[in-house]
């Protein structure tokens, strides 16, 4: 009986290491890439020439991220891209709490209406409308500009479900008590409800971030200059022939510094990053 | 008489004014509200609402980008030159395995609605469509002698989008579910794993090609080093007809797969864990857990992944714009690539805002089967 248990314990303990060893080198492989780009990015360009397929880095060296920031463009398109996505998200932000306020928290004519129109906005496949949307920024010759970046991504009908789903849920009470004290709907709102909109608004923001700072179509359209470019549009105008690129390193290395700010946020915020993905998810 | 007259006047004032305090408290929150909404309303018409109308508007006219002064009005030449063809004639084994999957679609929404989760009327609506579609209009082709499309492109890059959505949806929703179930558990470890497996979900499309149309390329990526190991001769994806198309599709699964194991995770945590423990007393093993309690209580997560990927997948563009530029020989040319050439190489904005409304229309299609078959909460 007692080595029956055992063995019945052993088998469900050999079970484990194998669902955890085949596990380990499938999400090795997943992440092989990535790793092979940093290694890549940490070797001299002189190795490159000859080896290039080593995930640890041959000749270590951190040249090329010096390179990064001396040749070329790429401070410039990613301070582009830090102003554009830190605006953008700040605005969506503001403009989907206050819309959402106003839906979950005040009765108002027409809200039904108006709440329907919103929502239809998530059925515009947004790349598919950017010949009138340059058209646009066109006739006010408005583009290579950071408005011209900004604006059109900051209306999001997903943003604003999100935060009227949120302040929905927030027990009325707490309104109530300050409307007593004679408190104004702004400063409710400004004081009491924001206040305790934080995990909303994080996940809405890292959401946010993501999609700007990877936004392509738009500015590859809007953004023609070269000082305008954003770090996405850039680095992918630096892809030409890979089976001639002599500097690779200082390639590779430009790829981490495009992907370094949001892996970072995706490593303090990924709780809330992936609870936003699950919220946005539950009433489309 | 008079007394009468003032007692009622009196009344009717008491009234009015009651009335005129419930419409004043209504009134000011209509206000307020409203002040809440109009940052957001202005910006969403303008920038979300509008470019669709415009893009109606300017795909009834023949826009020159180049040549303003030469716009005219042209009806609906556009969504002729789009869809149209000469000698067209219809025969039932043109895209016969498509035409196949369709009409199976067609099955699926009759079985959604005996499931009870549609409405009989709108199943019967959305049926007739389908086949309409599959049954009938694409059947129509231009192989019979002197047959002709007007824009043999707009076909083979639409075809192309098409030949993506089908290729990448299973792989990446069927990938995001295993790992979804197989991470569902509350360790460290799972949790270190599900984080490794999302990572690349974070990257932008131009890192991704980055390392991708490096890591496939034939003399000196990596993939072709770790296939050498097999003995597998090198392999030149991006510019083999036949391949190409694959080699995005792999791109684009390692890019997004994470993002639907995490909508796939949160469908699991939704499902209440004393169905499994009664399940376990009654002795049910893990298959037929599986079987009769997850993938039951998956299924509203399951159609809304696999609808967003389909709408995600119908917009690819970055990925193939970069690796590729549509080749070789068009074979990687998607419809979001064409309507931006037809845009900017070609400063045909008419026309590219006529593709434009047909993707929109497609996708709207989409949606609304989603909203259709997807059983409503409540």
């Amino acid at each position: 009986m007692a080595v029956a248990t055992s063995s019945a314990k052993t088998t469900k303990r050999t079970k484990r290491l194998i669902f955890l060893g085949v596990m380990s080198i499938a999400a090795f492989l997943w992440i092989a890439p990535m790793i092979w780009m940093y290694s890549l990015s940490l070797s001299s360009n002189e190795v490159l020439k000859t080896v290039t397929t080593s995930l640890i880095p041959i000749d270590f060296t951190i040249e090329n991220y010096f390179d990064v920031f001396q040749v070329g463009l790429t401070p410039r398109w990613f301070m582009n891209s830090v102003i554009v996505t830190l605006v953008t998200t700040v605005l969506t932000l503001i403009l989907s709490a206050m819309a959402g306020y106003a839906f979950a928290r005040i009765p108002f004519t027409g809200k039904n209406l108006v709440f329907a129109f919103v929502l239809a906005g998530l059925m515009v496949p947004k790349e598919a409308m950017f010949i009138p949307l340059f058209l646009m920024f066109a006739e006010v010759d408005m583009h290579n500009t950071y408005t011209a970046l900004i604006l059109p991504r900051a209306a999001a009908p997903l943003g604003v479900f999100i935060m009227t789903q949120f302040f929905k849920a927030i027990p009325h009470e707490i309104e109530e008590a300050a409307q007593i004290d004679g408190a104004s709907r702004w400063t409710i709102f400004w004081r009491i409800m924001l206040p305790m909109s934080g995990p909303a608004l994080t996940a809405l923001a890292i959401f946010t971030f993501i999609l700007t700072w990877n936004d392509y179509l738009w500015p590859l359209v809007s953004a023609t200059q070269k000082e305008m470019f954003t770090i996405t549009t850039g680095l992918a105008s630096l892809q030409g022939n890979f089976a001639q690129a002599t500097e690779l390193g200082s390639l590779m290395a430009r790829g981490v510094v495009a992907s370094l700010p949001l892996l970072v946020l995706f490593f303090i915020f990924q709780r809330y990053l992936m609870r936003g993905i699950s919220v946005s998810s539950g009433g489309k | 008489m008079s007394n009468q007259a003032l007692n009622s006047t009196s009344q009717v004032a008491a009234g009015s004014q009651s009335r005129i305090l419930g419409w004043n408290k209504t009134s000011r929150d209509t206000i307020q509200a409203y002040l809440f909404l109009v940052p957001f309303l202005i910006i969403y018409v303008v920038f979300v609402i509008y470019p669709v109308i415009q893009a109606a508007y300017m795909s009834l006219f023949k826009w020159d980008l180049l040549a303003p002064h030469l716009n005219k009005f042209i009806g609906l030449d556009n969504y002729v030159t789009m869809l149209g063809g000469s000698g067209l004639t219809w025969n039932i084994s043109h895209l016969f395995i498509w035409r196949l999957l369709g009409l199976a679609s067609v099955a699926l929404v009759i079985w959604a609605a005996t499931r009870g989760s549609m409405k009989k009327f709108s199943a019967i609506w959305l049926s007739v469509a389908l086949v309409a579609i599959f049954g009938v209009l694409l059947g129509l082709n231009a192989q019979a002698e002197g047959g002709r499309l007007n824009d043999a492109t707009f076909w083979t890059s639409f075809g192309n989008t098409l030949k993506f959505v089908i290729l990448s949806t299973p792989a990446i929703v069927g990938l995001g579910l295993l790992l979804a179930i197989l991470l569902n558990e509350a360790s460290r470890i799972a949790s270190f794993f599900r984080t490794l497996y999302f990572a690349p979900y974070v990257f932008s499309v131009a890192v991704v090609t980055l390392i991708w149309g490096f890591l496939l390329n034939p003399q000196r990526g990596i993939l072709a080093a770790f296939l050498s190991i097999f003995g597998i001769e090198p392999i030149s994806w991006l510019t083999d007809p036949q391949l190409a198309m694959p080699a995005i599709v792999l791109t684009t699964l390692w890019w997004t797969m994470g993002f639907n194991m995490v909508l796939f995770l949160a469908g699991l945590q939704d499902i209440d864990p004393t169905l499994y423990e009664a399940a376990t007393i009654d002795g049910a093993g893990t298959w037929s857990k599986f079987r009769h309690i997850t993938i039951p209580s998956l299924q509203r997560t399951m159609l809304l992944v696999i609808i967003l990927q389909i709408i995600a997948s119908f917009q690819i563009f970055g990925q193939v714009y970069i690796m590729t530029r549509g080749g070789p020989g068009g074979t990687t040319r998607v419809l979001i690539q064409y309507i931006y050439e037809s845009g900017f190489r070609d400063f045909q904005l008419g026309y590219a805002s006529a593709m434009s409304l047909f993707l929109f229309i497609v996708m709207f299609i989409v949606s609304f089967i989603q909203f259709k078959v997807t059983p409503q909460e409540d």
